[in-house]
């Protein structure tokens, strides 16, 4: 089921997600700026892809959802004067293309990770510049089927 | 010019505490003084004068030319708790080379600071259409220069033992250069 606030599916799986006292479900995303991004950025982040039991079509879902997240980014973009950002943009769509074209042979997961990562330093570029904290997924790991979250040190 | 009309900018830290981030300005000498004489000694270690002084950071302040060299503050009520700035030449060969300082309040790290005033000098690295930023960080320094990797630069060279802090110990220099977006489409004349 994809969550109607965010447009993501955490809320999908059995024992996702918590209810609001009305016994509505509950969004973690719901409330922040760029929830969207943010939401899709962990759906990619937290993705069967990124197992070693992923399948095929584990990987080929995570192409489109990047592409989307892609989309979504640059549709943010479009109203900012954001240089840098626009240029992570274009290097994650790179990453993207290389994966998805078989050029990056058996490194393809490899770039896709670099197109994550790219679309991560551009969502924390437009949240800063609403003067917020960039996104931690961390802050989201219950809301999915993830194990142990990588320690990202902040400076 | 660099267009400063952005500033004052206020900024969430991860602890949801605020700080402001500004151009320094002549008044700020006092509170500049404050933050540099707090820092640990390895990050004054880069300063060619002595910044426990406080007559170096007066004139600093009295002579502040922010196209050469622009500090942007992050300031906590009255408290300077980071700095970022951007060293330009006007002229010469470097002059598309910003050379980036950052430096945060040891009880404002890990919050996500250091990463803001990274993005901030970034865009600013953008808007005076340079073609690389530049930073240069003792290797010690892994925090900073994880946050430098992260947001972009890429380790371009380690120096062995090649700089010595205010006792003489030497120290590993690591070079960072950021790639900026209008590179490639420049031209040579």
């Amino acid at each position: 089921m994809i969550c109607s606030t965010c447009g993501g599916d955490h809320l999908s799986e059995p024992g996702r997600g918590t209810t609001t006292p009305g016994g509505r479900a509950e969004c973690p995303y719901n409330g922040g700026a760029y929830m969207g991004l943010r939401a899709g950025h962990d759906l990619l982040y937290f993705g069967r892809w990124r197992r070693m039991d992923a399948t095929t079509i584990d990987v080929r879902k995570a192409h489109h959802q990047m592409k989307r997240l892609l989309g979504e980014i640059s549709i943010a973009l479009e109203t900012e004067d954001m240089p840098a950002a626009r240029l992570d943009l274009e290097k994650a769509l790179e990453a993207l293309y290389t994966a998805e074209s078989g050029e990056g042979g058996p490194d393809a997961l490899r770039y896709l990770d670099h197109a994550l990562s790219y679309a991560h330093r551009v969502i924390g570029d437009l949240l800063h510049e609403k003067g917020l904290p960039p996104h931690s997924p961390a802050d989201f790991v219950g809301w999915y089927d993830a194990g142990e979250v990588p320690f990202r040190e902040d400076w | 010019m660099i267009p400063l009309d952005r500033y004052p900018k206020e900024i969430t830290l991860r602890d949801d505490t605020h700080a402001v981030l500004r151009p320094m300005i002549p008044e700020d000498a006092d509170g500049v003084w404050s933050f540099l004489r707090q820092l640990p000694e390895i990050d004054k270690s880069h300063f060619h004068e002595d910044v426990d002084r406080r007559e170096t950071v007066e004139r600093w302040a009295k002579s502040l030319d922010y196209d050469a060299a622009l500090p942007i503050l992050a300031i906590r009520g009255d408290r300077v708790v980071g700095s970022a700035t951007l060293y330009r030449n006007r002229t010469g060969w470097k002059q598309r080379v910003g050379i980036v300082r950052i430096l945060v309040a040891a009880d404002f790290r890990h919050q996500g600071l250091g990463t803001a005033l990274i993005r901030e000098i970034r865009h600013l690295g953008e808007k005076v259409a340079l073609n690389y930023l530049l930073a240069e960080v003792i290797e010690e320094q892994e925090a900073a220069v994880r946050a430098l990797e992260r947001m972009g630069f890429e380790k371009a060279f380690v120096y062995r033992n090649f700089v010595n802090d205010r006792k003489g110990r030497l120290h590993n220099l690591v070079v960072l250069l950021h790639p900026m977006s209008g590179l490639e489409e420049d031209t040579f004349y």
